[in-house]
């Protein structure tokens, strides 16, 4: 049920997660960051966030192209649940179609 | 009078504050419940069992980071990668704690420590937006430990409930690429990505990780695409800064 080096990656997590938690609070709380720091962390989720989902940009599947276009211009617009719903059945249905 | 006595004392009685905290929360709730939904059943897909996933989620509580790990996730796990893009993506905490330090100072560490293990990002905009409301009209303290607690509890339930469900119910699905349902994580980060937009200048990091992430998958083995669309995006937001 439990794999030894899936629980030692999720109490890994888990802890680095807990540091991101605490150490603003922690590290921060009387310090000013720089301009260029300050930069670099607000941007830092997206630039992850981006390149976890890349190789969907570069995908071989005309269908899967498409079907990503529509839940990107989705995004843009709408909320989390209705963006998942058109970006699920834009997959399902355009896979099917196109194949 | 204790600190504590104080912050108690203030509030109009605490049960009524903690449901306050979850009330506020609930819309946030139901368009949380899909994705952690997703996140489960994607997860027995890549192999963890439904005690592991529970794990995760219940210490970690972190779903952008969940999302990633179990995108990367291998049979053995390459540990130092998902570690690191955990620490990445969950980075954001540190710039979230520090705006809500100010707000946490009355309070003794004793409490701030274990409270802060619940701050996610729904929970984090309550509270803040909350605090600087109370601030203006005169409530003192501003931060209201018991709401903020209500809206995070609250999250937390619905988080590690609703991603276990997902796991319990994902091999009944069977293969998500089949159904279209693997878009739901692109769906979910490009939302996710959406709520962080400032600028279009600020989001030219963003552009330049996604151009490396994307050559380094097609031309190089292995899942060192996030590593190195992640870093250079980072190093371009650095330099970009300096022009801002």
């Amino acid at each position: 049920m439990i794999n030894a080096a899936t629980l030692l990656t999720i109490v890994l997590i888990a802890g680095v997660t807990y540091l991101t938690r605490i150490g603003g609070y922690v590290v921060l709380r009387n310090r000013t960051l720089s301009a260029r720091a300050a930069a670099v962390m607000e941007a830092a989720p997206g630039c992850v966030l981006i390149s976890v989902i890349a190789p969907a940009f570069v995908s071989r599947n005309p269908a899967d192209l498409l079907a990503l276009a529509i839940t990107f211009v989705a995004a843009t617009r709408l909320s989390m649940l209705p963006t998942v719903l058109i970006g699920v059945a834009s997959a399902g249905l355009l896979r099917h179609l196109i194949g | 009078m204790s600190i504590s006595q104080a912050v108690e004392a203030a509030g109009d009685g605490s049960g009524s504050e903690f449901r306050r905290g979850v009330t506020s929360c609930a819309p946030v709730l139901f368009g949380t419940i899909p994705y952690a939904l997703v996140l489960g059943a994607q997860a027995t897909q890549k192999g963890l069992s439904t005690v592991e996933l529970s794990m995760m989620t219940g210490l970690n509580f972190a779903g952008g980071s969940e999302f990633a790990a179990i995108q990367l996730w291998t049979s053995p796990p390459h540990i130092v990668l998902i570690v690191a893009i955990t620490f990445l993506v969950n980075s954001r905490h540190l710039l979230m704690g520090a705006a809500l330090a100010p707000f946490l100072r009355d309070l003794p560490r004793r409490k701030v420590f274990p409270a802060l293990f619940f701050l996610c990002d729904e929970s984090w905009a309550l509270g803040l937006a909350d605090a600087r409301q109370r601030a203006a009209a005169g409530i003192t303290p501003a931060f209201s430990p018991r709401y903020y607690m209500g809206a995070a509890l609250a999250m937390y339930l619905t988080w590690v409930g609703f991603t276990t469900l997902g796991a319990v119910l994902g091999p009944m699905l069977g293969h998500v690429e089949t159904f279209g349902f693997d878009m739901a994580f692109p769906a979910v980060f490009l939302v996710l990505m959406r709520g962080m937009w400032t600028s279009m200048a600020a989001a030219r990091p963003w552009l330049v990780s996604l151009v490396v992430a994307a050559l380094f998958y097609l031309f190089v083995p292995g899942a060192w695409y996030v590593a190195a669309g992640a870093v250079s995006g980072l190093i371009a937001a650095w330099l970009m800064a300096g022009d801002a």
